[in-house]
């Protein structure tokens, strides 16, 4: 008799799935026939352990699990545009703080591009004279270094671009044309890049930065203050937190105060934006933490690294302290019990 | 960055699945062994090195867990605790104290354990097992708060939404993908544990005895034959 294999394969693409696809396969073979057989021998009584018996039917139930990578997408890129870049772009609606994208593929070939959007700031810092004028035409605000940004994902957004560049505009724009000066054009810059570009710092606005990156001035949408993650230079006798990166130094880092600016009002890391795109900085809250930044920049150093031992050895003397305390607390612990006990035996002795 | 399988399985399915295990499990085994309900106690085998493992784990885990439960439930009152920093640290110390008081305790407890023959016989398997991963999860635990200051901030603001979108089951691994390997190990242990806990003496926290802390004290009095006394 033949056996009978079942075959199920099942796929599941689970909605919460964001670029995995997951895949169920189950696979199940029976053997019919010894599951035919078997039965009959039911039937006719036959017990284990008899030679006839047949071995009960199987059943083989594999799960495979595996991985399908999906590629990058349209409309991945178009997600991702929407969440990262439009806070200082546009695509043929003119310049905010980032030139106007529209064309950009005609303007500039596609390695440069890529080599670009995977690390702006060594692009510029290597003397490359496209990205000299751009930055001049940014108001020297170095784009943000996207940690994602692979090479699919940099290629299927020049891929958008182009796309929406021919979509809003039939002819597109000649190679040679310049990007436009910022003022030009624009309507009207970021507000923070607009506050912040000329007036300088004062006290006051170092104060008002401390207190909101301590959290003594709650932030005005609800975002969690700085010092819980990040450290700084003298701030609080522990330190600050130390999941993410020390803040001394930020204003050098991100290149001064309208980068620094930009780059608050849109985080581009994955942490920032985790806690921050339902809860943004308001203007004036990044005026006040740049103020604060370049004042700490300016002093200088870096947060010292003793106060771990120094959080440890509090903790550690704690723990002793509480040690002896529980001692104390239940000094007559083996007495209370027993001391009736241990009286009822000498007097046992002694009769 | 795009959120790979692993993490998917590690803070999306495992969570769904120890909870069911651990509602399952624990209804199923009040169900089907009662009187196996509690944590058996091994006081009467011995006395003197029993107060070192049981009270300072007790206190410490206790105080700890609390943490836990209170920044899940409501971190923002913890953020604004926070705003200050003295208050952080303060409460932050005594995180690390609770923490530090049960590792004594558990150490403690296996040592002893270990070494009074008559406590070890009544230590089963899967006592060893809930002693171990108690120990890990306990150091884990202790490393994150040292080097990844500060837990209380970041769990509130970071933690918190990923637990609650896990209730909502909308879950986000937006807030916890780019965090150190050593804070989501010691998430996913904390999810081990709930899991095996059904099947483990740690069934006794469903059941804990709340009435002893008001009850009115019992006299217990001793019924010796004459002949014993003679």
């Amino acid at each position: 008799m033949a056996s009978y294999p079942v075959t199920v394969t099942l796929a599941v693409r689970m909605p919460w799935l964001n670029r995995t696809g997951l895949v169920i396969v189950v696979f199940a073979i029976t053997n019919m026939r010894k599951e035919t057989e078997h039965l009959a021998h039911s039937k006719q009584g036959l017990r284990a352990g008899d030679d006839k018996t047949p071995r009960s039917s199987w059943l083989a139930i594999s799960l495979v699990l595996f991985m399908v990578p999906v590629c990058m997408d349209a409309q991945d890129a178009a997600k991702f545009f929407e969440e990262n870049c439009t806070a200082c772009h546009t695509i043929g609606e003119g310049p905010l703080s980032g030139p106007d994208l529209k064309g950009v593929t005609q303007r500039k070939d596609r390695d440069w591009l890529i080599r670009f959007l995977r690390n702006p700031e060594a692009v510029i810092n290597s003397g490359d004279p496209y990205a000299q004028k751009i930055l001049q035409a940014a108001g020297g605000i170095v784009m943000p270094d996207f940690p994602e940004m692979t090479p699919a994902l940099a290629s299927a957004l020049l891929d958008f671009l182009e796309a929406e560049s021919k979509r809003s505009a039939p002819e597109p724009i000649p190679p040679q044309t310049p990007i436009p000066a910022p003022e030009s054009s624009s309507p009207e810059p970021p507000a923070a890049v607009v506050e912040i570009s000329d007036r300088p710092f004062t006290p006051q606005d170092v104060e008002q930065g401390k207190e909101l990156f301590g959290g003594t001035r709650p932030l005005a949408n609800g975002g969690p203050a700085c010092f819980s993650c990040h450290g700084m230079r003298s701030f609080g006798g522990l330190g600050g937190g130390r999941l993410a990166p020390d803040l001394t130094r930020v204003y050098e880092r991100k290149r001064g105060r309208k980068s620094l600016a930009a780059w608050l009002s849109a985080p581009p890391t994955t942490e920032m934006r985790s806690l921050f795109d339902s809860r943004p900085l308001e203007q004036e809250e990044i005026v006040f933490l740049v103020a604060y930044f370049e004042d700490a920049a300016k002093r200088g150093g870096e947060a010292e690294s003793a106060v771990i031992l120094g959080f440890f050895f509090l903790g550690l003397g704690g723990a002793i302290v509480a040690l002896i305390s529980l001692d104390a607390i239940w000094k007559r612990r083996l007495g209370a019990a027993r001391e009736s006990l241990l009286r009822a035996a000498s007097l046992e002795g002694k009769s | 960055m795009p959120i790979t399988f692993m993490q998917q399985f590690h803070f999306v399915v495992l969570p769904y699945l120890v909870m069911l295990i651990f509602f399952l499990g624990t209804i199923f085994r009040y169900r089907k062994a009662p009187y196996t309900y509690s944590s058996l106690s091994s006081q009467f085998l011995e006395n003197e090195r029993h107060f070192w493992g049981l009270v300072p784990f007790h206190y410490g885990i206790v105080t700890v867990l609390a943490g836990h439960v209170v920044a899940f439930l409501l971190p923002r009152q913890i953020l604004a605790w926070n705003s200050q920093p003295l208050r952080l640290y303060i409460l932050e110390i005594t995180a690390l104290v609770a923490g530090l008081l049960a590792i004594v305790g558990l150490v403690g407890s296996i040592v002893r354990r270990l070494t009074f023959s008559k406590v070890r016989t009544v230590t089963n398997t899967f006592d060893w097992i809930v002693l171990s991963l108690l120990l890990f999860q306990l150091l884990s635990g202790v490393y994150v708060a040292v080097f990844h200051p500060w837990g209380s901030a970041w769990f509130s603001a970071a933690i918190s939404p990923y637990l609650w979108s896990l209730v909502r089951f909308n879950p986000d691994l937006n807030y916890i993908a780019m965090l150190p390997i050593g804070v989501k190990v010691h998430i996913i242990m904390a999810y081990v544990i709930i899991g095996i806990a059904p099947f483990t003496r740690l069934v006794h926290i469903l059941v804990v005895p709340n009435p002893y802390l008001w009850r009115r004290p019992q006299v217990v009095r001793w019924y010796r034959a004459p002949k014993e006394v003679a």
